[in-house]
């Protein structure tokens, strides 16, 4: 074939299918095909095709047929890549260019394309083997790199045996040592080298590299080889050495990163702290070290003055750990510190954060210390002194002791903090709209001391004058995200989920801070969902917070291998570490569970829905979690004695961690497992791509069975005590019903032979790699053993009901916070959800007649009957609630209830009308979704 | 007073105190990692002793010839940590590199031209004004501060390969260029 004119006929499918238009590159691979229907590239072009217009079938056949011919054309392959990762199918993509590779062992580039495609599914083994033969054919010293780059990664592989782990490290250390260029002559190869020798323990080797010239050089001008390099001196009790080399970089380099400070101190505390049985000599050694050190961070603190802290807060560090092991009987040096402190960065706007570690002070200290602070009061008449008063009362705060802390107290303080506030924004009068507020921190710290008093019995009020005085602070410095994360908190807590949500979108999370911040509005989300009855904003807000993760599974591998082609190996083990605490988030899992108890709220349940959410499940059920979780990102003003304004305010006062996702997985996946005809054998044939690593949890090998019946302590202690009773509830009707879903199901094979008829229909072809043998037994193949008896129903399954709506109206009763009586109303939906799971597949008439469960039906209806008629009572309640709720008479009483933030004139009383209005507007509209959710869901399937 | 440390890719879970504030953009983790992958030594965190993140810096070394030089793509300073001298260092740090590993012969950025304190502290620490990029934050069309809004000044401060200052000139503010493609306007 002329090139030219091949090229004329190829390169518009390539100009589709960049501009996304795939289906003019199918017509066009289908022209072409036409004329050359054996043309592998065209093919594997058109499955490109396919897969990017979610044609997964009839791309699968493509797929197939130019695998089977062993490509090794450059475009084929790398077209064939794309299709394969597309489809989930990396092993393929390594069998693939291991093919190419053995056809032609000279090729370089189906070399490093082999060790890449082992590279990004982690399969080191095998990377660690096709570097090797790299190194042996193309002789490039980078390849020795590479192979120990991987041996290193396969060392660090959970799944790699302990004691498989040394003699990795020593093979990696072998391959280095026949490389025949030095490693210092590139910083990222030094790091590798020095990184083996660090796991082998060979300081004295590691000495050696540093030492020379050219290592000395990159250490200081390469701060990942610095970080290793004291690393390596601090393990091998390098102290002197790293004392001098901290010293000298502190006072001729006029160094002030922090590390060279800690360096010295744990260089002055190494007599001591290395061995269990301190001698005098050491003690005596370790105190002169100490006077050393005293003066050597005195002189640099007096030379810096004003300029930097590093000198004082290293003799305050000093004080700490002198008095810690026993070198001063009293905190009087700690306490001068802390004063000359105060004197000299009590102006910073980081000074509370600095001194927080040294506040905790026994009782006489603390009494010597607050009385200090009670004589030094800053007025907020400068900047200066505004950050000074918000030091002030964030570390005067901070020492409280318990029976300081009450209710009314709580308010005095915010009171005053909001007086304060007011005293401090006259300095910002003239700033930009854009910057913020020098005294926004006291509205934070009155918002603290409010939250603060409803948390220990202050009432409902305390919230709305929380949520008041930040709105007001918001008017003044629209930028605070600080205000925002608070008012997210509170604003859930009162049941405004529109509201939360709102100032949620305004911080503006983009890309990876969905994973680490979309717990703010995600946990528990279906509390507040509206789907539904119709409205599916919360749901959608699941499925965009989750592209990130399809994100990283698409683009994170690109620069693994991108790092080992431009060599920079001390960047790879973060790269890994980024990618999988990405793909096995936490949150990742969390969000997915709360879509899908949305997604059954609104959308028909089906067989289709029921297998594909049961696989995703499992793959969930089988990872090993990461946290990625930014709980921090609130900052926390309360004091030391009480809980985190995190922990506080959260909602139904426990974060959903890991238990709480077991324990939902574990409801979940039993209630679709037993409503699916899919079992394990018909999973594997159908499934498309790899399977997800799995944990290396021995808990992961037990059977599924097994693991879904098991409860465990830490996961219950996550739940709420309503979600208890929904895992009890789900627990007894799964029990009940097992019997019979395992007699009626149809065998596997029956499954994959619709299965099959039904990817006939579609594609023209039937299911590929199904054997004939699988699909022996057609047709209704009645199981032989006998029916199971049907037993009555479990009379917890009917109480539930019962429990749930009198826990209900106790709670309207006693005029708890909206978001209670949602978490009730809306976990009894779910549970009627969960019926109708667990009930779908005895629905049929037909059934009911063939396996004689007619008994088995009367009591579902039973059942049925009952939990409508406790859904629809707390639907009129809700309903009630929420007409009341968007009267004026609520928002007079809200503007009542928020005399506190109203004392001083400031914030004018329309202000706080129009934060009354939005708020109880906002729970009106939840409170009544909810209610007509519940209608819709009732009135389901009836 | 910090410490002074790598940037790392797992760090994209830690920066919200930085990246929630409004004059930082976070990006898709692409643009992070392919700067991680080609100048680490470029990027670095300056780190709170309770392990908070304080600020970072992002920066590349590109150009040909005497137009070698490191660039700075971001720095950024979460507010409660500003007026520390914590730009300024991270500033020394990515000029040493720029400089000793690399050879450049100067270091650059670019400023909102409205950002007159910004200016201020870059024209402090040696850089002075090269020329002035139209548009070069077009998205954000004509504000209250019209062209010094959209337009940046594109800042040098030569390094010691460029003992003569050849990289710098004196009226920089007056030579305005197209963000496009470059050429005098």
């Amino acid at each position: 074939m002329d090139p030219v004119a091949w090229e004329r006929q190829i390169r518009p499918i390539y100009d589709a299918l960049d501009t996304g238009s795939n289906k003019s590159a199918i017509l066009a691979c289908n022209k072409l095909l036409k004329k050359y229907p054996k043309n592998g590239l065209t093919k594997a072009l058109k499955a490109l095709a396919l897969v990017r217009s979610q044609k997964v079938e009839e791309a699968l056949i493509l797929c197939d047929e130019v695998l089977a011919h062993k490509p090794t054309e450059d475009a084929t392959l790398s077209a064939m890549s794309h299709v394969l990762r597309g489809l989930g199918r990396h092993t393929d993509v390594v069998k693939m260019f291991e093919d190419a590779f053995k056809t032609q062992p000279g090729n370089e580039e189906y070399a490093a394309q082999t060790f890449f495609a082992n590279v990004r599914i982690g399969n080191w083994r095998a990377a660690q083997q096709v570097a090797a033969k790299m190194h042996k054919t193309f002789e490039n010293v980078r390849y020795v790199y590479w192979y120990v780059t991987a041996v290193m990664l396969q060392a660090k592989d959970p799944a790699t045996p302990e004691k498989m782990r040394e003699l990795l490290h020593q093979l990696a250390h072998r391959q280095l040592m026949t490389s025949p260029s030095p490693s210092y002559i590139q910083a990222d190869r030094l790091y590798q080298h020095l990184t083996v020798l660090r796991e082998l323990k060979l300081y004295d080797d590691a000495q050696k590299v540093l030492e020379h010239d050219t290592g000395k050089t990159m250490y200081n001008n390469s701060l990942a080889v610095d970080e290793l390099r004291r690393n390596l001196w601090q393990l091998s009790g390098r102290w002197t050495q790293e004392r001098e080399l901290a010293v000298q970089r502190i006072t001729e380099k006029k160094d002030r990163n922090w590390l060279e400070f800690l360096s010295i101190l744990d260089a002055t505390f190494a007599p001591i702290v290395s061995s269990e049985e301190v001698s005098d000599e050491a003690r005596t050694a370790c105190s002169e070290q100490i006077s050393r050190t005293r003066e050597l961070f005195t002189r640099i603190s007096e030379e810096d003055g004003l300029k930097d802290r590093s000198g004082l807060l290293g003799l305050l560090e000093l004080a700490k750990r002198s008095k810690h092991y026993g070198f001063s009987q009293d905190s009087s040096e700690l306490l001068s510190l802390l004063q000359t402190y105060w004197h000299r960065f009590g102006d910073k706007a980081c000074f509370y954060e600095d001194v927080k570690p040294y506040l905790e002070l026994d009782a006489d200290a603390l009494s010597r210390w607050t009385s200090f602070i009670d004589s030094v009061q800053p007025s907020c008449n400068t900047e200066a002194n505004l950050r000074r008063a918000i030091n002030w009362h964030k570390t005067r705060r901070f020492t409280l002791p318990e029976c300081e802390i009450t209710p009314e107290l709580e308010s005095a303080r915010a009171s005053e903090y909001i007086k304060a506030y007011f005293a401090g924004l006259s300095l910002g009068k003239d700033l930009a709209e854009t910057e913020l507020q020098p005294a926004d921190d006291l509205v934070i710290l009155a918002a603290h001391a409010f939250v603060s008093s409803w948390s220990i019995g202050g009432g409902e009020k305390q919230l709305y004058n929380a949520s008041v005085v930040l709105e007001y602070g918001l008017t003044k410095s629209s930028h605070s995200y600080h205000m925002r994360l608070l008012l997210i908190q509170i604003y859930r807590l009162l049941g405004s989920a529109s509201l939360a949500l709102e100032h949620y979108r305004l911080l503006g999370i983009k890309q990876v801070q969905n994973d680490t911040l979309s717990h703010l509005i995600l946990a528990r989300a279906s509390t507040f969902s509206l789907a539904g009855s119709g409205d599916i904003t919360y749901s959608n807000e699941c499925l965009e917070s989750s592209q990130i993760y399809m994100t990283n599974s698409h683009e994170t591998s690109d620069w693994i291998v991108r790092a080992f082609t431009q060599e920079k190996y001390s960047q790879i083990p973060d790269l890994i570490a980024l990618e999988d605490r990405l793909d096995n988030s936490l949150q990742r899992d969390l969000v997915k569970l709360e879509h899908v108890r949305m997604r059954l709220t609104h959308e028909p349940i089906n067989s289709e829905l029921i297998d594909m959410e049961l696989i995703e499940l499992k793959f969930n059920f089988d990872r090993f979690h990461h946290d990625n979780r930014d709980i921090d990102i609130i900052s926390n003003y309360q004091p030391s004695c009480q809980k985190s304004i995190f922990e506080q305010s959260v909602l139904f006062k426990k974060l959903p961690g890991p238990g709480w996702l077991f324990a939902f997985l574990k409801i979940y996946i039993r209630a679709l497992q037993q409503a699916s005809d899919v079992d394990d054998m018909v999973e594997a044939k159908l499934l498309i791509g790899d399977r997800p690593k799995q944990s290396h949890d021995p808990e992961v090998q037990r059977p599924l069975k097994e693991r879904l019946a098991t409860r465990k302590q830490v996961e219950l202690d996550e739940l709420t005590p309503n979600e208890l009773a929904l895992y009890d509830f789900a627990t007894a009707l799964g029990d009940w019903l097992e019997p019979h879903h395992d007699h009626i199901r149809p065998p596997p094979a029956k499954v994959l032979a619709d299965a099959s008829k039904q990817t006939e229909a579609k594609t023209g072809r039937p299911l590929q790699g199904i054997e004939p043998a699988d699909l022996t037994t057609n047709g209704h193949a009645k199981k032989d053993e006998e029916a199971p008896p049907v037993k009555d129903a479990p009379e917890s399954i009917a109480c539930f009901f019962d429990d749930m709506l009198a826990r209900f109206k106790k709670l309207v009763e006693s005029g708890e916070l909206p978001s209670e009586l949602l978490h009730v109303a809306t976990l009894t939906q779910e549970a009627l959800l969960l019926f109708t799971i667990e009930t779908l597949r005895f629905k049929p008439a037909s059934v009911v007649k063939m396996y004689k469960l007619g008994a088995l039906a009367t009591s579902c209806k039973a059942i049925r009957t009952k939990a409508v008629a406790v859904l629809k009572d707390m639907s009129t309640e809700l309903t009630k609630l929420s007409e009341k709720e968007g009267s004026s008479d609520q928002r007079k009483a809200f503007v009542q209830e928020c005399q506190v933030v109203q004392d001083g004139e400031q914030i004018a009383h329309d202000f706080v009308l129009n934060v009354a209005k939005r708020v109880t507007d906002s729970r009106k509209k939840v409170e009544e979704g909810i209610a007509k959710s519940i209608l819709k869901i009732c009135s389901k399937d009836t | 007073m910090s410490v002074l440390r790598p940037f790392k890719a797992t760090d994209l879970f830690k920066f919200n105190n930085i990246n929630l504030d409004i004059w930082t953009e976070t990006y898709g983790i692409s643009f992070y990692l392919q700067y991680l992958t080609r100048w680490p030594d470029l990027c670095c965190v300056q780190e709170a002793p309770s392990g908070r993140m304080m600020g970072y810096v992002l920066g590349k070394a590109e150009g040909t010839g005497p137009e070698f030089h490191g660039h700075v793509t971001a720095l950024s300073v979460a507010p409660e940590y500003r007026r520390l001298s914590l730009g300024r260092k991270m500033m020394a740090l990515l000029e040493f590199v720029s400089d000793e590993t690399y050879g450049g012969f100067f270091v650059d950025l670019y400023v909102r031209c409205m950002n007159k304190v910004a200016i201020g502290m870059y024209e402090g620490l040696g850089y002075s004004v090269y020329r002035r990029v139209r548009e070069y934050y077009g998205s954000l069309g004509l504000g209250p501060g019209g062209r010094d809004e959209e337009d940046a000044f594109d800042m040098r401060k030569p390094l010691s390969r460029d003992p003569q200052r050849r990289s710098v000139r004196a009226n920089g503010r007056d030579v305005v260029v197209s963000a496009h493609d470059g050429s005098v306007l």
